[in-house]
C-alpha cells in the first residue's frame, strides 16, 4: 500500500470517527429543552450561511456564576426549568435558564460544559458550541430577529450542549 | 504562433541547415507534440468530459435543491466517497501532472470541505481557529509524503496565516494579544503558537528558508509591538529588535540559489533604514498610541536578537553586496551600523534623533554607492540599478523634506516637477552610461 493511501486512510478514519461521535451526541438518550436566543446573521468562510446565536445563558447571572466567569477557563452551568415559558407552533414550551455554576464537574443531570471567552469591554461570556445554526439561503429563519426564536437543545452524555433546531416563537 | 508551430519551424530550419537530419527533426517534433497537455485526449474523450461535467452539475443542483431532505449519514457518506475518489485519482494519476496537480490541490482542500460540511450538519461552533488547525494537521502527512511540493506549500501558508490571524486575535486558542494575565490566555497558547510556527517552517518545501524565516521574523516583531506577554514599548528597544530581526533575516534567509540576491529581506532592510531617516522629525514626548510598559521577556528577546545579529555578522557571509574583502567589510559595517544606531534612541533628545536620521541617510548613500561601484566592477546591471534606485529615492525624499514647505504656490510645484524631470533624465543617462561601460 502506498504511503499516500495510508494518509488517505487516516483522513477518512478521522472523518468517520468524528461523524460517529457527532451522531452519537445528537442521538443521545437525554431530555430536550429550549433556550432563549438573540440571533444575528453573519457569513462563515468554511461553512456558508448560518444564524449566529447568543443566548441568555451566554451571560449566566445565577449565584456564583459572575465570580467564576472572571477566573475560570471552563465552567459547568446548571440549566433548569425555573417556570419561564414561551409559545411556539407546537404549543407552549418550557424555557431553561442558568441556575448555578461550578468549576469542578458536578454529579447529576442538567449541567452543560461552557468555555469562558474574555472580552475587551464588559464581562466575559460563556460559549457552549451551539452559537451557530446553519440554514438554507431561502429559509425564512435566516432573518430571524432578536428574541423571535428559541433554540431546541439537549445535553449529550459528555455534558456538551447539542443544537437540534431553531423554533419560531408566536 | 503557438509553441508547437514554432518548434516545428525551428526543427525544419535546423534540418535545412544540416544540423540534424529531416528524420531526426520529424521524430523530435513527434516526441514533443505527443507529450503536450491533454495529448491523449481525442474528440470522444472531450465529449465524455463534457458529459461528465453536465452530469456532475446536475447532481450538484439536485442535491442543493433537496439539501434539507438528505439525511446526515447520506451527506457524510457522499463526502467520504468524494474524498476517496479525489485522493485515489491523485494516487493513480501521479505520473500525469496535468491531472494530478489540480486534483492534489482539491485533495488539500477536502478536509476543509469536510469540516465545513460537518459543522453545517451538526450546527457546530466554537473556537474559530480550531477548524483551521485541524485542517492543517490533517493535511500535514500529505504535505510530507507527496512527491510534489504543492501540498507542503499550501499547508505551510495555511499554518502561517492561522498563526498571524490567531495570535493577533484575542478570543481564540492561539490568541496572545491583550490582557495576557487573563486566565483565558495562558502559557499553553504560546506553546501552541510556537508549534504552529515550527510546523509552518518545517513543512515549507526545499532548502529555501527565506520566506518562512521572514514570516517568522515579522511575526515575532508583531508580538513585540502588540500587547502580548513579550510586549516592548521603548522606541529604542523596538528599533533594536526590528533592525536585528531584519539583519538576521537578510543574513540567514537563503533563496533559490545560494549566492543569489537576497530579494525580499534586502528590500525590507533597505525600507527599514529608509524609515529611520524620518527620525529627523522626531521630538521627545511624541504621541505614543500604545499603552503599557516594556516586559522583561520582551527586553530579553530584543537583546538576544541583537546579540544574534552581531554574532551572525561576525561569523557568516553577508548578502548585502557582492562578496569580496572590501565588499564584506563595507556590507558588515553598514549592517552593524543600521542596528547599533538604535542606541541613540535611549533617553533620546531631538538632537540624538537627528543624528540617527543622518546616520540612516549615510547608510543608504553608502549602500547605493557600493551597489553602483560593485555592479560596475562585477558587470552586474541589476546591482547598478539597485544602487541608483536607493540613491534617487533617498535624494528625492530629502528634497521634499527640505523644500516641501516652499511648495505653497503653483510656480513652486512647476519648478519642483521640472527639477524631478531633469533629475530623472540625468539619472537615467548616468545609469545607461554605467551599464554600457560594463558591457564593453
Amino acid at each position: 500500500m502506498s504511503k499516500l493511501r495510508i494518509v488517505l486512510g487516516l483522513q477518512l478514519l478521522f472523518f468517520t470517527a468524528w461523524g460517529g461521535y457527532l451522531l452519537s451526541s445528537k442521538n443521545s438518550d437525554t431530555p430536550e429543552f429550549y433556550l432563549e436566543t438573540t440571533p444575528v446573521d453573519p457569513r462563515d468562510l468554511l461553512s456558508g450561511t448560518y444564524v449566529a446565536l447568543r443566548y441568555e445563558i451566554t451571560s449566566p447571572k445565577a449565584a456564583n456564576c459572575l465570580t467564576l466567569m472572571n477566573s475560570a477557563l471552563n465552567l459547568f452551568v446548571k440549566l433548569e426549568d425555573r417556570g419561564k415559558t414561551a409559545n411556539t407552533g407546537q404549543g407552549p414550551v418550557k424555557i431553561y435558564e442558568a441556575a448555578d455554576c461550578s468549576v469542578k464537574e458536578p454529579y447529576g443531570q442538567g449541567w452543560a460544559k461552557a468555555k469562558i471567552q474574555p472580552a475587551f469591554t464588559g464581562a466575559p461570556t460563556a460559549g457552549y458550541g451551539i452559537e451557530k445554526f446553519f440554514l438554507n439561503e431561502e429559509d425564512p429563519r435566516k432573518d430571524a430577529r432578536s428574541g423571535t426564536v428559541l433554540a431546541k437543545v439537549k445535553i449529550d452524555n459528555r455534558r456538551r450542549l447539542v443544537l437540534l433546531d431553531l423554533v419560531k416563537k408566536i | 504562433m503557438s509553441y508547437y508551430k514554432k518548434l516545428k519551424t525551428d526543427l525544419k530550419g535546423a534540418a535545412a541547415a544540416g544540423i540534424i537530419t529531416p528524420d531526426q527533426a520529424d521524430r523530435a517534433w513527434e516526441h514533443a507534440y505527443s507529450a503536450r497537455t491533454f495529448a491523449s485526449f481525442k474528440a470522444a474523450h472531450w465529449i465524455a468530459a463534457i458529459a461528465g461535467l453536465f452530469i456532475s452539475l446536475g447532481i450538484i443542483l439536485v442535491a442543493a435543491h433537496n439539501w434539507d431532505k438528505i439525511g446526515e449519514v447520506a451527506k457524510m457518506g457522499a463526502f467520504l466517497v468524494l474524498f476517496t475518489g479525489v485522493a485515489e485519482a491523485v494516487i493513480r494519476l501521479e505520473a500525469k501532472p496535468a491531472a494530478a496537480i489540480p486534483l492534489e490541490t482539491l485533495w488539500f482542500f477536502m478536509p476543509a470541505l469536510g469540516i465545513g460540511l460537518y459543522a453545517q450538519i451538526f450546527n457546530l461552533s466554537g473556537d474559530p481557529v480550531k477548524p483551521y488547525l485541524v485542517w492543517a494537521a490533517l493535511s500535514a502527512p500529505l504535505a510530507l509524503l507527496s512527491k510534489r511540493p504543492l501540498a507542503a506549500y499550501l499547508t505551510s501558508i495555511l499554518l502561517f496565516a492561522v498563526l498571524y490571524w490567531g495570535t493577533l486575535g484575542s478570543t481564540n486558542m492561539l490568541s496572545l494579544t491583550s490582557g495576557f494575565k487573563h486566565a483565558a490566555q495562558p502559557l499553553w497558547h504560546w506553546a501552541l503558537a510556537l508549534s504552529v510556527l515550527g510546523a509552518g517552517f518545517a513543512l515549507f518545501p526545499g532548502k529555501m528558508n527565506s520566506k518562512p524565516l521572514g514570516a517568522a521574523a515579522i511575526w515575532l516583531f508583531f508580538m513585540l509591538v502588540t500587547d502580548t506577554a513579550i510586549r516592548v514599548r521603548s522606541k529604542a528597544l523596538l528599533l533594536l529588535a526590528g533592525m536585528s530581526l531584519a539583519v538576521l533575516w537578510l543574513t540567514w534567509g537563503s533563496g533559490e540559489k545560494e549566492n543569489a540576491a537576497a530579494g525580499m529581506p534586502l528590500t525590507v532592510w533597505t525600507g527599514a533604514v529608509y524609515m529611520m531617516t524620518f527620525f529627523w522629525h522626531w521630538k521627545p514626548g511624541s504621541h505614543n498610541s500604545y499603552s503599557g510598559s516594556d516586559t522583561e521577556l520582551g527586553a530579553m528577546i530584543t537583546w538576544a536578537a541583537l546579540a544574534g545579529a552581531l554574532i551572525t555578522l561576525a561569523l557568516r557571509n553577508q548578502r548585502l553586496l557582492p562578496e569580496g574583502k572590501t565588499g564584506d567589510y563595507i556590507a558588515k559595517g553598514l549592517l552593524a551600523a543600521s542596528i547599533l544606531c538604535a542606541f541613540l534612541l535611549f533617553d533620546a533628545s531631538e538632537g540624538s534623533a537627528k543624528i540617527l536620521a543622518v546616520i540612516a541617510n549615510l547608510i543608504l548613500a553608502a549602500f547605493g554607492a557600493s551597489c553602483i561601484i560593485g555592479g560596475t566592477s562585477s558587470s552586474d546591471e541589476k546591482l547598478i540599478n539597485r544602487g541608483v534606485a536607493v540613491i534617487t529615492i533617498t535624494a528625492v525624499t530629502r528634497f521634499v523634506d527640505v523644500f516641501g514647505s516652499l511648495l505653497t504656490s503653483g510656480f513652486g510645484f512647476i519648478f519642483t516637477g521640472l527639477a524631478f524631470a531633469a533629475l530623472a533624465y540625468f539619472i537615467n543617462r548616468g545609469r545607461k552610461a554605467l551599464i554600457a561601460s560594463v558591457k564593453k
